[in-house]
Parts: C-alpha cells; structure tokens; sequence
C-alpha cells in the first residue's frame, strides 16, 4: 500500500497550488462531524492529477439545515459533485450505545424512520442542484457491550449496520445523481482502531484520525475523475518483467517465470486483474522491444497466459523507439495520449515516456513483482459511476475493429467499402436506459463533436422531461458486429419554424462511415414533420475536434455570421448504403 | 534552543520561524487555530514518538507548554 504523507504536508501544498488546469469542478464537502483539513487535501491530490477543483466544506453537522436552505452557501457555491459524510453514532444516537434495549421491531422502526428523514434531504437536494451526490455508508464497530454473547442476539449492532447499508443500497441503486461511497470497506481497510481513536473524538469530534484524511482523500477521487470523464481508457503494457518474469529473448519461451510458482505466480495474479480490467472495457496494447516472433509464442502458446494475442486491441512488438510505437497505438485505437496508462518495469522506458510524452499516465511501477497487483488496485484513473454494456463490450469491438481493417486493406474504394459494411443504424429516444451512454459519450467524446458541451446527467435528465428539447442517439451495426450506442445529438426548439442542433458527436471508432449523414437525415425529416424551415447551428473548435469542422458545410449548411443554417427546402443527399430504422 | 520544535511549529501554523518563541500561542499566532493546534500536537505525537493526554492537549496555551509536556515525557529539546 502507498504510504502517505501526513496531513500537515497537504495543509502546506494547499497553500502553493497554481490550479492552472483545464479540468475544472466544484465539490462540496457535508458532513456530521469534524473533516477539517478534508477539503485542502483533496485539492491537492486533484491538482497533483491535472485537475483544479474548488471546494466548500459545510459547518459542522450543518448538513441538513444547508441542504434545506435554498439560500445557503451550499447552493451558491453550486458544487459538481457533493460528499455527505455521515456517522454511525450521529445518526443511530442512543440506539448506536444502547441497541439492547429495544425489540427488533422498535430498532427497525427506529432506523427506518432516520433513514427516511435522511433520504427525504437528499432527494431534496438532488431535485434543487446539479450537483451528483456521494454518500458515506457506515461501517460495523467491532465493540459491543454484549461482548462475546452479541453475535447470538438477535439483530446485534452489526445486524443492524447491514440492514442500514442495504436500505441505502436500494435507496440509491436506481437514482442516476446518488451514489455510496463504501466507508465500511474505507474502515476494514485500513482498521477501525486506525481511523478511529477516542482521543480525537473527544478532543473535536473527529472521526478520521488526521493521519487518515489523506488516505480517505485517495478514495474520493476516483469519484471525482468519473464525475469529470476523464477515466483513461487503455493500458499499454510491456512484456519482459511486466506482464512475465525474465526476459524472453534471453531466457527463451521455457525459461520465463510465469505460473502458479513464485514468482511467476505474482505475473499470474496481475495478468488476471488486468483480463478483468479488459473484460468491464479497458482496452489493453502491448508495447515492447522484443523479437515479435520470441514474444508472440510466449503470448499464443505459453500454458500459464491469461491474456492471449485476442485480448489485446493493438500490439506493438518491434525494436522501434516505444514513443513512436505510443504514437501509433494511439492512432490505431483512434484515441488520445490522454486516454492512455503505461506499465513498463524498466525505469529508463518510464522516464522517456513522461519526458516525451507527459499526456501519458506513466505508472512507477515497483521494483518487486508482488506489488504490481496492488499498484494497479490503486490506480483510480479507471474510474466509471457506471459500467454500460457498451464498455464491457469495448474490447470485443475493437477486436472486430481489426478485422475491418484488414477488410478495408482488401477494399480499395470507400464506398464500395461503406456499401459492403451492411451499415445499420438505429436511432433511439433518450430513457432512463440510454442516458447513461448519452452522458458518458457528452462527457468523453473529443474529436467528431460539433460544440463539445459537456452536459451533466441531472442536465440530461431535464433536457429528457423538457418538450422543447429533442435528445435522442445512435446504435451503429455493421456486418462485424454491434458498435453500440455511439452517436448523441440534442436539438433545442427555438420558435415554431427554428431549430437549434446543440450537440452533435458520433464515438471516434465509427467515423468515416457517414453515419452522421444518417443521424442528419433523420433529424431532417423529424423538423420537415414539425413544419420547421431552419435548422441553425455551430462549430465550436476545440483543440482535438477538428474532423467535425467541414461536417456542416458538407451536408448543406450555410453560414449566416456565427452561425451555420440548413434551408429545409433543400433536398438532403443521404447516403443509400445505411439502413435507419426508428426505435 | 529547540529549534526542531519551532520548525515544526512554524510549519504548521506557516508562520516564520523567526517569529516563534516559547511564549507563541493561539494568542500571538492568528493562524493557531484549535484545528491547527490538534494538527500541531499530532506532528509532535509522531515526530518526538510520544502521546499526550487530553488534560495535556488542553493544557496548551503557549510552546513553552508543549516544551513542559515534552519534558515529562522524557524528550531531550536541547537541539
């Protein structure tokens, strides 16, 4: 486990912080008890991730009077992401001392009844901001004054505990702005007498030992890198000493360590954590100086590989520099150096990659093989509120990606290609089953996207419920396989013979296949019903999306000053090769 | 002298080291917060390995304070 500064060593950072990045959010921190010091560390540790993040620490245990104030500080500061940081004994209060003396009945009732004051605040507070909302759950003392005897009783204290957890559980399951942060496993993790000492209880009612803050901080980030999209999206991976023990080219196919003995078994084990990895949608490259023909045995034939050649979308085994092979990987994948984790044992390759190209996250990966595991654990880059199924699917698809490739390679003309692909695309209405695609791809989709604005999911939600608004997306298939949901527009109804196209993006891995022209064609022939005449929009560039920039003169539209105009009268040049149909 | 003491101090209230003394306390030092103090003793609970009691913790109005705790704790300032 990384070792932590002490608090006071963020308290000083906190002071010299330039936050001069472009990953900016608001976070609020709420609580029932003394966090102090809280809010300064997760500053730093987001600027130390590139990100500048203002914070609001609320008063003391001032949580509900905030929330329930549309005229508190709370509400001015208008937070991104809001953490509400509640305790046992606070909201138990002499039920947490005394469990023993009320039925089973009375304790429920009595739970229930808090509970639901409690989600009645926070549902408050989700219907009056934009603000997601991360929940502590609580965790289980480990005292009891029925010692021993206390796990033959009845619904005990840690009965009770579980029951509040489930109940918050199936509170939040289905709620798209609510989600719980799991302060039970923060607490079996590093050990309730760790986090929690009387001394600073009494002192100031602190119930995170100082020396816990930051490590409590550690954990809140992963939330706040999903709430920004900006979780990475791939690793690429060395070989020799990274994904085996030795070196293949010296210590041949049968010399490598890897297997169920130490400490092959260490490369075993971090093999498996990166195939789950892969199998929720993290894309895994393999960039290596070796012999392709030494490596590429090891990886197809070697009986203790998890990971096999099909597992990997993009593989670079050559004696190339490893930042030219960087560069390539993120062409072939079509997706930013940002996007990218790098794991290489070799420090000299480390220190060429962040000099060279420091988008990259470069991990420090540590010298002893048993630790990669955990180094990988502690990554929270990978951050997601939500996994779609088009995530989990994401390594298949690039998978299906290659075989395209090697299809266009035998495909000379475009548009025989496009015609040969049995391109289907099917538009469908923003629901509570689309939205989550709908607001991953706003926040995450860079280069094919017209205004890059970055809608939130209590935005997206309201723009669903709001008759002037027109949100739909785009499933793309073809005769490889199913893209998935991979294009969003939302339209903006601006009088009875105007509309507005406000957001218009397609996912980089189906571009150039004018799938765009099918989503325009459609929302063509949806404002023709409407009687509409025009249909305005705009180009907002943006460093990366320049391959939407001839998107709107392309198909027809006109610029009026800052604007770009399609006249409805006009007819609309679809491409015959795409079968729509409307869900 | 017990200049690792006053570094320590001087650090975390971010004060200047020259501006620290035995009698510094929450009344001469407006960044000594009751917040800060509980931070400070925690630096000193690590950095000296001892641990104070609370009638101790609250004892403290001023570093000369902390040197007295310190003392009976068997900690040598001389540094």
């Amino acid at each position: 486990m990384i070792k932590e500064y002490p608090l006071s060593e963020y308290l000083n950072k906190f002071i010299e912080l330039d936050n001069e990045h472009k990953n900016h959010t608001n976070i609020a921190f709420l609580s029932s008890f003394t966090i102090n010091g809280l809010s300064e560390t997760v500053q730093v540790k987001c600027n130390e991730k590139k990100i500048y993040c203002d914070t609001y620490a609320g008063g003391y245990n001032q949580f509900s009077q905030e929330i329930l104030n549309l005229k508190s500080k709370l509400y001015d500061f208008s937070p991104n992401l809001t953490f509400l940081i509640l305790d046992l004994r606070s909201v138990l209060g002499d039920l947490f001392f005394f469990p023993y003396s009320y039925t089973e009945k009375e304790k429920k009732e009595l739970i229930n009844s808090k509970l639901n004051e409690l989600f009645e605040i926070i549902t408050f507070f989700v219907k009056n901001s934009n603000s997601k909302l991360v929940l502590t759950n609580f965790n289980s003392p480990s005292y009891s004054s029925y010692g021993i005897a206390s796990m033959k009783s009845n619904f005990n204290l840690k009965d009770m505990v579980l029951y509040m957890n489930k109940k918050l559980q199936e509170f939040t399951i289905n709620k798209n702005s609510i989600f719980i942060f799991d302060f039970d496993a923060f607490v079996s993790k590093f050990g309730e007498k760790n986090v929690f000492n009387y001394q600073n209880y009494f002192f100031g009612d602190i119930k995170i030992d100082l020396d816990y803050i930051p490590y409590f901080a550690n954990e809140l980030i992963p939330y706040i890198i999903a709430q920004l999209g900006i979780s990475k999206k791939c690793i690429v991976l060395d070989l020799d000493n990274t994904l085996w023990g030795g070196i293949v080219g010296e210590d041949g196919f049968d010399g490598i360590k890897l297997g169920p003995q130490l400490p092959g078994n260490t490369y075993l084990e971090f093999q498996k954590n990166l195939k789950a990895l892969k199998n929720r949608g993290i894309i895994l490259a393999i960039n290596s100086k070796n012999n392709f023909n030494d490596a590429i045995q090891v990886i197809n034939e070697h009986p203790n590989m998890i990971l096999r050649k099909e597992d990997f979308s993009s593989i670079m085994i050559n004696w190339n520099n490893k930042v030219s092979n960087m560069y390539e990987i993120a062409q072939e994948l079509n997706i930013g150096l940002d996007s990218i984790v790098f794991f290489d044992d070799d420090p000299v390759n480390r220190e060429l990659m962040r000099t060279s190209l420091p988008d990259i996250l470069t991990v420090e990966l540590p010298k002893d093989s048993s630790e990669y595991v955990n180094t990988l654990h502690e990554l929270p880059e990978f951050s997601m509120f939500e996994i779609t199924d088009e995530d989990s699917k994401r390594s298949e698809m690039y998978a299906q990606q290659q075989t395209r490739k090697e299809f266009e390679i035998s495909t000379p003309n475009l548009e025989d290609l496009l015609r040969n692909l049995s391109l289907e695309l099917i538009i469908k209405k923003s629901n509570n089953f689309t939205n989550p695609r709908i607001s991953q791809l706003i926040l995450k989709t860079n280069q094919f996207n017209l205004t890059t604005k970055r809608y939130t999911a209590e935005e997206i939600l309201n723009f669903t419920n709001d008759e002037n608004i027109i949100i739909g997306c785009a499933q793309v298939k073809d005769k490889f396989g199913d893209h998935g949901i991979t294009g969003v527009f939302i339209i903006k109804k601006l009088n009875s013979n105007e509309w507005f196209l406000d957001t218009f993006l397609l996912s980089c891995r189906i571009i150039g296949r004018e799938i765009e022209k099918g989503i325009l064609n459609y929302i063509i022939n949806e404002a023709k019903k409407n009687g509409i005449k025009i249909i305005k929009s705009q180009y907002v560039r943006t460093e990366k999306n320049t391959p939407i920039q001839d998107f709107l003169p392309n198909c027809g539209f006109k610029q009026i000053n800052n604007f770009w105009e399609y006249d409805l009268n006009n007819a609309f040049n679809m491409p015959d090769f795409i079968k729509i149909e409307i869900e | 002298m017990s200049k690792k003491l006053y570094e320590i101090v001087a650090k975390i209230m971010k004060v200047s080291f020259s501006k620290i003394n035995d009698n510094s306390g929450p009344k001469t030092i407006p960044s000594w917060t009751s917040f800060n103090g509980y931070v400070l003793l925690h630096e000193l609970v690590s950095h000296y390995n001892v641990q104070f009691t609370i009638d101790e913790a609250m004892d403290v109005e001023k570093i000369s304070d902390i040197k007295r705790h310190l003392k009976n704790h068997g900690v040598n300032l001389d540094d």
